[in-house]
Formats: C-alpha cells, structure tokens, sequence
C-alpha cells in the first residue's frame, strides 16, 4: 500500500528529530569520563584513653605531588549549639577525599543540631556514631570517598572512638589511625597502645608467657604517642606533614592543640 | 513527495540513508561536559598586609591554538571580591552570568550605603561557590573550572581561597592554579611561606611577586600569553587592570637551552 | 596482588647499633591468601655478612644459592672472606645483569666490616640500585608497617640487646599487620665475635 501513498511508509524510519537513527560512536573512541573523586592525602588518628579521647591529623592537603594548603583542618568539633562549637562534645576526624570529608562533617553536624533542637539535649556519642554509619550507607553505591573517625566519652564518662569505612560499617575501638600513613601508624599503636607482642619478663616460656598487663595510659602519655606517630609518619610518607592538629576531649571540654610537623 | 516540513530541503532517505541526527537527540541520556574545549590557564594570588593580589593571563586556549587573546579570566564581584577562572571558558561565562544575577539580587536586598550591612563578602562568595561546584560534581555534571577567590573576610582580613570542579576547597597565603601550582607557587611561598609572613609583605613587594610569576609562567606555559589582568582587593575596594603587558622580560637563558637528555648541540 | 613481589609474601628488616648489626625476617610462604609452610626463613649467611632476601620464593632460593656460589668462588679466588660491603656490589651487579628480565627479589645485607668492625647495612631494589642506609632497611609486603614502627623505635647507638628487642618488637607488631607476613621470625645479633640468632614464636594467625 504504501509504495502508492504520496506520505513515507509509516512504519520506516520517519523525519521527527527523535526518530532519527542514532549512529554509535567507534567503541572506545573519545570517551573521557569525568571522575568525580580524588585523594587529597593526609592522616588521622584517634586513642581513647580512660577519662578522655583524644583525636589528631596532620593539616597538609595534597592532590598528586602538589602541596594545596598547609593548614586545612582534618579534625572538627561536631555538634554545639552554635557556628563556633563552643559547647560540642563530639569530634570527627575525616580523611581521604577532602570535598566529602567536609560535606559529611556539615551533613553530620547539622543532624546532630537538629537532634538538639528536637530533643533539647545533646547527642551521645553512640547515637551519634550509630547515626553517622546510617549517612555514610545512605550513600553506599555513589560513597562519600572517606574514613571517618568519631570520638567523645560514652555515658560512664570513658574515652569512645569509633571508626569507619567509605561505606558506614563502624566499630568502636580503642585507638585507630586512618589515611595515608595508616599502615604506618597503626602497628605502632598496636604495641604502644595496646601492648602488643609485650610480655612480662622472665614469666615463663610459650603458652605460659604472661602478656603485659594494660593499664590505661596518662594524657602526657598519649599526646608523646601522637607526637611519635606522626614524626614517623611525615619521615617517610610524601603526603603527610606541615601541622599536627590534636583535639582533646575531656569533660571539661574540648581543647585543641596545634604543633608544627616538617613542611618538606 | 514528503510534503512535511520536517522534510523539506533534505535528501531522499531511499537513497541517501537515514539523516543522522544523533547530536540533536532530545531523548536518551543527558550528555554533560566531559571534557573542557577552550581553556584559560593558571591564575596566581598572593595575600599581603592589608589585601590580595591576583592575576591570570588573557588568552583562552582552544587545544594548543592560541584562539581568544583578548579573554578577561578575572571577574569582580559586588566591587569587593575578585573571582579568577581556569579551565573551560564557556563554563567560565556561565558562572560569570550566574555570579552576575546573584550580584543583582544582592544589592536589592543589602543597603549599600550601611556599612558591613551583610553583603556578601569572598569568604560568602567563596563558600557559596564551593557548595555549587560540589552540588555540579555531584551531579556528574561539572563545571570544569578551577576557580580563586580573593578579598576580605568578615573580619575584614584578607581572604584567599579556591576552588576545583570537584568542590575541592581550601586556602593558604598563596595560591595558583593549573602550570602555576608548579611554577609560580615556589616563588610565592619564598616571600609568604606562613599567614604571618604574608602579613608583614607591602602592597608593593606582593604586586613585584605575582608580576615575576606571571613572567615566568609566560617563558615556560606554552599555553600562556604576555598580556594579562592583575587586580588588587583591600578595604578600599578593588583596582583590576584587564590590559597589562609583561614588562622586562629577558629570553636570555634560552639559548643556554640545549635540549633534555640526548640532545646535545 | 597478581604482582611477584606479593605472591608469596614476606618480610626482613635490617638495623644498625652500637658496634652491632641486626637483620630478622618472617618464617610465611604462602600462596595470595593460603599460607602454605611456616618454616621458610629469608635470611642467608655467607661468612660474616648476611642477607635477607623477600619476594618471589622461587627466586629467593635461587638467588640465595646464586651468591652461596659466588661467595665461595670468591673465597677460592681470593683466599679471604668477603666483606659486607664488597658483596653488596656483588649483589647490585649480579642483579642488574638481569636488568631487562629481572629476580623479583628485594634484598637486604647486614654485617660488620672485619677489619674496622664498623656496623654495614644496605638495601636494594630488585635490579640492583643500593640503598645505603645508616639506621635500618626494610623489604618484602610488609614494608609500610616496618618503615612505620622502625621510623617511631629506632634511635642511635644501641647496645645489643637494646637493639634485638627493637628490631623483634618492630618486626612482630609489623607482620602481625600484613596479612601476607608472620607465623614466626629469625633474629641474627652480629657483634664483633659472637652472631646470635634467636627465633621468635609470634602470633600464629
């Protein structure tokens, strides 16, 4: 029939601009993809002590070989009733792709001023640390490219940290350290901290051998700890260094520390 | 004979094949910006006593052709910030039309004659940008820019900070995009290494420094040019110059160039 | 993980003291993740010097042997044993003949100069540029953990035994954060006439 029609066959291909065949580009042929993540370096740390927490991270930012900034925070307070967080309780450390590290830290201390606002009390660290697990997995297949780490003191007024992965799983912890220079620091935790691999001289031999009993160590104590650590860790890591930056939380509060690290 | 319009003036299907209108699809995915076409380069800025100076070349680059040599890649806002742009152009004029409107609004709503009356000052600006390049990334939908921003804070301090397409920001005494990251900010942190450095530079010493590295990014960027826009922001205001020429350069040491590694004569 | 420095895995760090050398590797060789034997020491004697060697296994023996060889032939030739520092450039130039089809090997040589007793350590990639280091070397999958804990443990002038619970509690508290290194470890204390070598349990997981 429709070789008689003075129309095209209707069932062809018709001249509307969207029934225009699409021809494929050669496979593989100018396809840049745009990718929306990088890795601005750095490293963090946190140890809980017994009456207290304290958290850390270096303050270089990078993206390659570049140096971008010398001094830009890792480490914030979350949580006061205020912009300047005079009365948080609660800080959160985040290393990794810094664009996300600050998106998450405002998304997190935005919730934790509404719970404020709702509940007229502050949030405790669990339920901030429960809550903060939920954030990182509501993004689980487009993730905020972070480790994260929280720390405050639990109900009993003990240091608590918890820490992360990109994704939200989180665990409470003792001491952790997250980053570039992660797999630097945390064996040396591990054994000052923790008291790994520590035995009690002349306590037998074998299964007998008596670990070193771990008794919680001293605020001076930790901060040398945190000193150390990072000395290490801008001696042979290119992307950590220029400041040490320490909260100390307390119940007192939070203090913050800020000590130089060598800027080559 | 097809009398609709859509066919006028085309050539017969039946025997030319369908006409490809790939590239005018309304359907089907969104296509974004994946790469940039005509680009600025570096934009350097450096923090003194009482302000920031900042500067960028005028040239927009289209691959390795020296397209537009009259482009002004330093934009003033509400005459109290300067913005300095690298990277695509067209997103460049987007942002720059967009910065416009929001100038507009602005000053409906602020009373200019009151001072500090809540205009929005660079760190304002800044954060605003950073929020709106970060929202763009996450929409896989990037402005391809690396952006400055220079002026003063709340507190009235001079403030320097930038931004990347992909809502990366941070800030120090001294900053450069692109080539200039390599090339210019050595020489700027030798005269403003810490914040407190940067306070004690002059006006004068701090203009010296980013004419030098304009200088030297035009002998080594192939993709620079030697007329370029400087602005400096203080208190007082914003004094940009769109059309400066790089003034005592020496190619002496070029012909000192003798070819990396197998060249030799 | 399919490359051949961590296929088997594997770690040896070396450190200098007072008057003393000391060198120490991990007991693992595995497979990617399937450990295998927990008796596989990495850590060769030749004369005075000695060498540790992580990487792949199959080349770790064979270079192993390789410089037992050398060494010897050196030893006939010359009629003297060969000095620390003289078989690292043993080392450097055997491994880059292999320049363009290398060992995939990265060793470490420790020991005492016999004549002037001064402690010698160095370090090498695996087509043979040398290291030469005054306070400790690291090799093998666990190298980020070791240069963390040496970088933090390690100071000057240590006496022998300061310097074995330095170099073990830097290797321990190392391996047991590398899923490829562990089960076990051999310390060598090199003084001036007496070499100690102790073996370590650690963790067996």
């Amino acid at each position: 029939m429709a070789m008689f029609s003075q129309n095209p066959i209707m069932n062809g291909p018709n001249y509307s601009f969207s029934d225009t065949p699409k021809v494929n580009a050669p496979e593989g042929a100018r396809q840049h993809r745009f990718d929306p993540y990088t890795d601005n370096g750095g490293s963090t740390l946190a140890i809980a002590g017994k009456d207290f927490t304290i958290m850390a991270g270096d303050t270089r930012l990078t993206s390659g070989y570049s140096i971008n900034s010398r001094y830009h925070p890792k480490v914030f307070k979350i949580g006061g009733t205020t912009a300047d967080q005079k009365d948080a309780s609660i800080v959160l450390s985040v290393v990794g792709f810094a664009a996300d590290g600050e998106a998450l830290k405002e998304r997190l201390d935005a919730i934790c001023k509404m719970y404020r606002y709702r509940h007229g009390k502050a949030m405790s660290v669990k339920a901030c640390a429960q809550r903060l697990s939920t954030i990182l997995y509501q993004k689980r297949f487009f993730p905020y490219y972070t480790y994260a780490i929280l720390g405050g003191l639990d109900e009993e007024g003990n240091g608590a940290v918890y820490s992360y992965d990109p994704v939200g799983s989180y665990e409470r912890e003792q001491c952790r350290a997250g980053g570039a220079a992660a797999s630097l620091i945390m064996p040396f935790l591990d054994n000052q901290v923790n008291f790994k691999n520590q035995y009690v001289p002349g306590s037998g031999e074998g299964h007998a051998l008596q670990e070193r009993p771990r008794n919680p160590l001293s605020r001076t104590e930790v901060e040398i700890l945190v000193k150390d650590a990072f000395d290490g860790a801008v001696e042979r890591h290119i992307e950590v260094g220029d400041g040490l930056q320490m909260m100390v939380i307390t119940k007192d509060g939070i203090e913050e520390i800020l000590l130089p690290l060598k800027r080559d | 004979m097809d009398h609709r319009p859509q066919a006028w003036g085309r050539p017969r299907d039946d025997i030319y094949g369908a006409y490809d209108g790939s590239y005018l699809q309304t359907t089907g995915p969104k296509q974004n910006t994946q790469a940039p076409v005509v680009t600025g380069t570096s934009v350097v800025a450096l923090k003194f006593k009482d302000g920031v100076v900042i500067a960028a070349d005028n040239l927009a680059s289209y691959g390795s052709l020296a397209r537009f040599t009259d482009v002004k890649r330093l934009r003033v806002f509400l005459d109290t910030s300067v913005v300095g742009f690298g990277g695509d152009v067209s997103d460049m004029q987007y942002l720059d039309r967009h910065l416009n409107e929001l100038a507009i609004d602005e000053s409906y709503e602020t009373d200019p004659s009151a001072p500090d009356a809540g205009a929005l000052n660079a760190a304002n600006l800044h954060k605003y940008l950073q929020k709106l390049m970060y929202k763009r990334r996450n929409d896989f939908d990037p402005l391809w820019n690396q952006i400055l921003v220079a002026g003063l804070d709340s507190g009235s301090k001079p403030f320097l900070a930038s931004v990347d397409l992909r809502g990366t920001a941070f800030s120090s005494p001294s900053l450069a995009s692109g080539f200039g990251a390599a090339l210019a900010q050595p020489i700027m942190r030798k005269y403003a290494a810490t914040e407190e450095d940067a306070a004690k530079l002059s006006r004068e010493d701090a203009v010296k420094v980013v004419q030098e590295c304009m200088k030297v990014l035009y002998y080594r960027d192939a993709r620079s040019m030697d007329k370029y826009s400087i602005a400096v922001v203080t208190k007082e205001g914003v004094e940009l110059k769109e059309d400066e020429q790089l003034e005592k350069q020496s190619w002496a040491f070029a012909e000192r160039i003798r070819g990396y590694g197998t060249q030799t004569v | 993980m399919s490359s051949p420095f961590s296929i088997n895995g594997g770690a040896a760090v070396a450190m200098v003291g007072k008057d003393c050398v000391a060198i120490a590797c991990d007991l693992r060789l595995g497979l990617q993740s399937l450990t295998v034997s927990n008796n596989f020491p990495k850590i060769f004697q030749y004369g005075d010097v000695f060498l540790g060697l992580t990487g792949l296994a199959t080349d770790v023996s064979t270079v192993s042997d390789l410089f037992r060889y050398k060494v010897n032939m050196y030893r006939l030739r010359e009629e003297r044993d060969i000095a620390p520092s003289t078989f690292a450039h043993l080392v450097s130039s055997s491994l880059y003949e292999k320049r363009f089809g290398p060992y995939f090997v990265s060793p470490v040589v420790a020991g005492l100069d016999a004549k002037t007793g001064k402690p010698f350590i160095c370090g090498f990639d695996s087509i043979g540029c040398i290291d030469f280091a005054k306070d400790f070397i690291v090799s093998g999958t666990a190298t980020e953990q070791l240069f963390g804990m040496c970088e933090s443990l390690w100071e000057p002038d240590m006496t022998p035994d300061q310097l074995f619970e330095t170099i073990s509690q830097a290797l321990l508290n190392a391996v047991d954060r590398d899923a490829l290194s562990g089960w076990g470890a051999h310390v060598y204390i090199i003084e001036k006439d007496k070499v100690t070598k102790r073996l370590l349990k650690g963790r067996q997981d």
